[in-house]
């Protein structure tokens, strides 16, 4: 990959930057980004896909007489097309109303050296490589039962870098590399079709496992095969990093973001130094841990990353505030602006959002479950009230656990109930923790969920 | 050189200099405004330009693709060896080649005729009219507590040329407005959201008012307060024109759609076969005019079409691109879109809805004894196995046939072909509802139908 050195992307920034304050903004703040990736693409068993996408661009945010206006282009190299970001970006302003809020752009703070972001294999990965990691999957996938189709997935690297500068003098860079690898399968025997299954590996550094993850989504796929129905009633439910990700994304990552609290749309207005989960839970969002896949040193606004306790043994600790939040209330930003690239004006979202692990491994978790289930792929979690937490969800699948063993597998189990309700029964935190987007948790066991058979 | 001729070019080098079978070129100039205000106040009014290419190759029977934000003639060069060299590297480990169904050859100029052209209407009133919808929520009820409007528009063209002489550039215009509000009383919290949508011009606007549209959003949040969960369990149920689109999208759209039928959906032996009800007729229909969802050309070039995929509880088709086409010996549909320049076209729906028959919605009604009518819907999702979760977001009990108290936090779920066999009354009213789709990439849709009951279903609650 051929990329856009530091200096041309700072300078894109700055010259934006400098440009709106000629021609009249009273703030400004430009944003230049760089996506590169290479995806290597399995489909119905075969390798049979390729793309390279280039993505690069510019947003540009200005403050006229506290009203702000945003514009972005795509088009870095063109002179006459950077004038017209800047004319767009104060014609937005000026339309818009002012916002007694505004307290201006962030203020300039030094940055963290960030561990672990960026592999320089990664970039000079080539297609023959990518090809390669996908084969291995395919193949580990094949050998573990002739039943097993695999349905999508593959093979992809990224680079991605980012520069950032404002009126305050912030001026920043940073680059991030990723590369991962995913398999779908599906079981097919007879008439029977088992329920998708999916496992893939993420990583910062080029350190994939393709076997693990083939072998991991086949074996899923096969025990998905032969269903029995389970019980409707309240009980144990070990839920994955699938689940919780699913389940925590449109409820709980939304109660902590400030601006929801700010506006009464989060049930944990009011409640900071109260308990609201169960003693064993404590989750950071960690903007700087090593290796994390939102990892970097400042985010959408260029606010230095930070690791902020978030509930702490059950208590509720703080929200997650970027800079207009923040200032709102006359607090400092906890770093989590978040930003599409360069279309999008900072939003608040979590960087990496660590639910700290326990002690128990995964065999221990499941023998001490006389009778509950195990759910990893959740279907329906984005129709659960953000609001309120309540959800209403299936699981597909779910497997059942009997006096300590998984026993079958079973399709169509719906789990109702509330998430707040749900952080305050957790049992079991596990020790086994993986990275799931944003998500770095264990497993967990919650107790009394309302399960519904078929 | 025109940009036409600058995408022949850069299709000849994919065949003549790789070798490619068949190329393809897509090139997007779109201007994008969008705004969010949440309450009183405007987040962000912005602006955008989203210019680039997209190239697809095929290569020994494996595709290449490669999209670049650039016109730059050598940049292309380089962007088209990428596709077309990791194509062939693909290719070496294909066992089966993939073919196209066979096109007309198309050269053709789409343009769009909006009665008031979202690019006319200037920044100010668009925040105005943002901030009308708002006001109508807040001043509904005092115990609403937030609500928001996320606007965009659309303009712009898109260029289609392939190495068969297709050629074909098409206006591109959308309107869409998502409102949302959240109402709080005593510890209760509900929320509420409708989505508005239109590729024929800002005149949405007149057609719903931001009066009526706040008022609509307003209440619902507010009727939710008093609402209390369903019983789980299995129940006879009604569903509106928008749970009904949002059950034929998620629960029989998505298994139409020929890449997942050929990914071991189990649609993929059902053509000719009963799998409902003989009430049960559905389409994905790409002609509506004005329609969210609806185009005339696809990604491919291929021109859109009215698709049955059921008629009378039997399985006449699938949602094809002129690769499941040529796979399944099918025509192509027209159902591959590109979200825009930087992915590959996938099959996506367009207007997917069930036909409507002959009851009124009092007939539907009145011999439940216990069941719920699901008004409108808050997601949804389906899986391969035919498993399928709609939640709702506005629902009332029926007893007796009559209806009763809302229900909040309700949500269906069960097996599609089980589920379309059990649709035992079909209404006579119809609705199409925009709405966009996440398969990877977003698309602009819509769905609906009439009213129609299930005589079971299973109704997943709390309590």
């Amino acid at each position: 990959m051929a990329v856009l050195e530091k200096n041309t992307m700072i300078n894109a920034a700055e010259r934006a930057v400098e440009a709106a304050l000629k021609m009249g903004a009273q703030e400004a703040e430009a944003y230049s980004y760089e996506g590169q990736a290479t995806n290597i693409g399995i489909e119905l068993g075969q390798i049979s896909k390729t793309n390279r996408i280039i993505d690069r661009g510019l947003g540009l945010r200005v403050a006229a007489n506290k009203a702000i206006g945003f514009a972005y282009t795509n088009i870095l190299d063109d002179k006459k097309a950077m004038e017209n970001v800047v004319i767009g970006a104060l014609s937005a302003a000026r339309a818009s109303k002012p916002d007694p809020d505004w307290k201006g752009l962030p203020q300039k703070k030094p940055y963290s050296q960030t561990a672990k972001t960026f592999d320089k294999k990664i970039v000079a990965l080539t297609p023959e490589e990518l090809v390669n990691v996908a084969a291995e999957m395919l193949d580990a996938a094949g050998q573990v039962d002739k039943r097993v189709l695999a349905i999508e997935g593959g093979v992809g690297a990224g680079y991605v870098s980012v520069a950032i500068a404002n009126s305050n003098d912030i001026t920043g860079f940073d680059r991030g590399t990723i590369v991962e690898c995913s398999l779908a399968t599906l079981a097919k025997e007879g008439s029977t079709v088992a329920p998708m299954c999916f496992e893939f590996n993420a990583a910062r550094n080029f350190s994939l496992n393709p076997s693990w993850v083939g072998r991991e989504a086949a074996k899923m796929s096969i025990s998905a095969l032969k269903t029995k129905s389970v019980e409707t009633k309240s009980g144990k439910v070990i839920l994955t990093q699938f689940a919780l990700q699913e389940l925590l994304t449109h409820t709980v990552i939304n109660a902590i973001r400030a601006d929801s609290v700010q506006r009464g749309q989060s049930p944990f207005k009011g409640k900071i130094g109260e308990k609201v989960a169960s003693e064993n839970l404590t989750i950071f969002d960690d903007g700087l841990l090593a290796g994390g896949l939102r990892t970097a040193a400042f985010d959408g606004e260029g606010v230095p990353h930070q690791k902020t306790p978030v509930i702490e043994k059950g208590v509720l600790r703080s929200f997650l505030y970027d800079n207009y939040s923040a200032k709102k209330e006359g607090t400092e930003s906890t770093g989590n602006a978040s930003r599409a690239g360069y279309l999008s004006t900072p939003s608040i979202d979590t960087t990496n959002f660590h639910i700290i692990p326990g002690k128990k491994t995964q065999d221990e978790m499941l023998s001490e479950v006389d009778d509950g289930l195990i759910v990893y792929y959740l279907q329906g979690a984005h129709s659960s009230n953000p609001v309120s937490g309540e959800f209403s969800v299936v699981a597909t699948p779910a497997w059942k656990i009997k006096d300590g063993e998984i026993t079958h597998c079973s399709r169509g189990v719906m789990l109702a109930g509330n998430i707040f309700e749900l952080l305050k029964n957790i049992s079991v935190v596990g020790g086994n923790e993986r990275q799931m987007g944003s998500l770095i948790a264990p497993w967990i066991e919650v107790e009394n969920v309302r399960v519904i058979g078929q | 050189m025109t940009l036409k001729d600058l995408l022949t070019k850069i299709n000849n080098v994919a065949t003549q200099k790789f070798g490619a079978e068949y190329s393809e070129t897509r090139a997007q100039k779109i201007v994008k405004t969008s705004l969010t205000l949440k309450e009183e106040r405007v987040e962000a009014a912005k602006q955008g330009i989203e210019n680039g290419v997209a190239i697809r190759v095929l290569v020994n029977g494996a595709w290449g693709f490669a999209s670049v934000g650039s016109f730059d003639s050598s940049i292309l060069d380089d962007a088209v060896s990428d596709a077309c060299r990791m194509a062939k590297l693909a290719s070496e480990r294909l066992k089966i080649p993939i073919k196209l169904a066979a096109a007309k050859v198309i050269e053709d100029r789409v343009v769009a005729k909006p009665k008031k052209n979202p690019a006319n209407i200037i920044m100010e009133d668009k925040i105005k009219t943002a901030a009308e919808v708002n006001k109508a929520i807040l001043g509904f009820d005092g115990r609403i507590k937030s609500c928001s409007v996320d606007y965009v528009d659309l303009m712009g063209s898109s260029f289609f040329v392939n190495s068969e002489g297709t050629n074909v550039e098409q206006d591109k215009l959308y309107v869409w407005a998502r409102i949302t509000a959240s109402a709080q009383s005593e510890g209760v919290f509900t929320s509420s959201r409708e989505e508005i949508g239109s590729t024929a011009g800002y005149e949405l606007f007149d057609e719903q008012t931001p009066e009526v549209l706040g008022v609509k959003v307003a209440k619902l949040a507010i009727e939710q307060l008093n609402a209390k969960s369903p019983r789980g369990g299995k129940f006879p149920v009604v569903l509106g024109p928008n749970v009904v689109g949002a059950f034929v999208h998620e629960a029989f759209g998505h298994l139409a759609e020929a890449d997942l039928a050929l990914s071991g959906g189990i649609l993929a032996d059902k053509c000719g076969k009963k799998i409902g009800s003989n009430l049960v007729t559905f389409y994905d229909d790409g002609t509506v005019e004005g329609a969210f969802g609806a185009f005339k050309y696809d990604d491919e070039g291929i021109p859109s079409s009215k698709t049955l995929l059921i008629k009378d509880g039997v399985v006449t088709g699938l949602m094809h691109n002129r690769e499941t086409a040529q796979k399944l010996n099918s025509q192509p549909t027209g159902n591959a879109r590109a979200e825009d320049f930087r992915v590959e076209p996938i099959i996506r729906m367009r207007c997917t809805y069930m036909a409507p028959r002959d009851r009124t919605f009092e007939e539907l009604i009145e011999n439940v004894k216990s069941g719920y009518y699901f008004k409108s819907f808050r997601g949804g999702q389906a899986n391969l196995d035919g498993t399928f979760q709609v939640g709702i977001q506005e629902g009332y009990e029926i007893a007796n046939g009559e209806l009763g108290a809302p229900v909040r936090n309700a949500s269906i779920s069960g097996n599609t072909l089980e589920t379309l066999h059990k649709v035992n009354a079909v209404g006579k009213d119809f609705l199409l509802d925009p709405g966009r789709c996440g398969k990877g990439q977003i698309a602009f849709i819509s769905d609906g139908g009439p009213h129609i009951k299930i005589s079971e279903v299973v109704v997943g609650g709390s309590a």
